[in-house]
């Protein structure tokens, strides 16, 4: 039996089910006429082996009361906006919906990473049908989520790429370039933001 | 600072190049226009000083050549005292300061230093505002976070630094950052404005650009 026990499939349903209630949320803005929050929306259950080597890491028990209760992103999605203010939207939607509560924020927006990592992320309590480690039924799940735009997004997916090499010539360099490039994309970011608020503005006047 | 002197006259050649070496400048020296030209197209200078009156090639002829080619390196020329028209016409053809013969050597190395000063202590690479962070080079922006700048964003928040809390309109702005010439109106320099003020919010910078669309804008911490 995996690190999750027997809650593995129980895992699984909880990412679809609010996979789906955020999906409902976008739903419901597209209905009222609103431009829709999200440009994509992606969700995994954290591989077993991956959520081991977590435990490990942070020095946790290897026991399935660590993967689901000290380890909060055994659940995850990923939700990726066209624009910055999307994000807000979202937040504005999630921090309101009656199916979860949110335990923590950590905006890495605002407060990049020396890196150069942008994203928000936040860690859902979410009250589902199932019994929970603890034995409680319905019972409590944590769900990280982390929101992003396109540009912040595709510069993980770049940094992520280079993280896992095992020979970069030069990482010195490499980081260097990262956090410029990760700066202009912020830039990019802003600036899609007040041509968008611009108009806006203009079509109001 | 990387100097090349041309000066017929063997002694005052001499004197001059050996001073200004003593102060800590490399120094080339040739005898004519013509040679001026050849090592110009060669070497990297910072500074020319050209006598007017030279054989082969003047001082003059020499500076519009170069001029004409597209070379915009700082030029001094040494004029005759009585020559206004030299003044004038070396003004006119491209030169950026004169000296009159007789000049003192002191007042030359001091034209040196001035010039030097204006050139690497006026225009820093790297300039603190309030809770801001400027790095003109890289057009980064810093204060929590960082950011990059485009050209324009760059010389115009410079521009709002220097000036930090007077009233500047936007053709004023306008100047600064495009000069004459180019197509930019005031809308680019408000666009400009929303960009900045987006990118000082976006690092969680407390300084703001005061003014409404139009202008004028004042920068206060």
């Amino acid at each position: 039996m995996s690190i999750y026990g027997p809650y593995e499939d129980t895992l699984n349903a909880i990412l679809i089910d609010v996979k789906q209630r955020i999906e409902e949320l976008n739903n419901r803005q597209v209905v009222a006429n609103q431009p829709k929050l999200y440009e994509h929306l992606i969700g995994r259950v954290k591989t077993p082996t991956s959520m081991v080597e977590k435990c490990h890491r942070k020095n946790y028990p290897v026991t399935t009361e660590a993967a689901l209760r000290q380890c909060r992103d055994a659940i995850g999605l990923r939700i990726v906006c066209n624009f910055v203010s999307d994000i807000s939207r979202c937040l504005k939607l999630v921090r309101q919906a009656d199916w979860c509560t949110v335990v923590k924020e950590k905006d890495y927006i605002t407060n990049a990473k020396p890196n150069g990592y942008r994203s928000y992320h936040l860690i859902l309590d979410v009250v589902e049908p199932y019994q929970d480690v603890d034995g409680h039924l319905p019972g409590h799940f944590f769900v990280e989520i982390q929101l992003r735009t396109i540009a912040m997004d595709s510069w993980a997916s770049l940094e992520h790429e280079i993280k896992y090499k095992h020979h970069v010539k030069d990482p010195e360099r490499i980081s260097k370039e990262l956090k410029r490039c990760a700066d202009q994309l912020a830039s990019c970011d802003v600036q899609m933001q007040t041509i968008r608020q611009l108009v806006q503005e203009g079509e109001s006047e | 600072m990387k100097i090349l002197l041309a000066e017929d006259e063997v002694q005052l050649a001499r004197v001059l190049k050996m001073a200004m070496a003593t102060s800590g400048y490399e120094v080339d020296t040739v005898d004519n226009g013509k040679k001026v030209v050849d090592l110009a197209s060669q070497n990297a200078y910072d500074v020319m000083i050209l006598d007017i009156m030279m054989p082969v090639k003047s001082g003059l002829e020499a500076l519009k050549e170069l001029r004409a080619h597209g070379d915009q390196t700082y030029v001094i020329m040494l004029t005759a005292m009585a020559e206004e028209d030299d003044k004038v016409n070396g003004l006119d053809a491209g030169a950026d300061d004169y000296l009159t013969k007789p000049f003192s050597l002191k007042e030359l190395l001091a034209r040196l230093r001035s010039l030097e000063r204006r050139t690497k202590d006026y225009q820093k690479d790297e300039m603190d505002f309030n809770d801001l962070h400027l790095n003109s080079g890289e057009q980064v922006l810093e204060s929590h976070n960082s950011i990059s700048l485009s050209r324009e964003e760059t010389q115009m928040l410079q521009y709002l630094i220097l000036n930090a809390g007077k009233e500047l309109s936007a053709d004023d702005l306008r100047q600064h950052v495009w000069g004459d010439g180019d197509e930019a109106d005031n809308g680019d320099v408000w666009i400009n404005i929303c960009y900045l003020r987006h990118k000082l919010e976006s690092i969680q910078s407390q300084t703001h650009i005061d003014g409404e669309k139009g202008g004028p804008y004042t920068l206060a911490g």
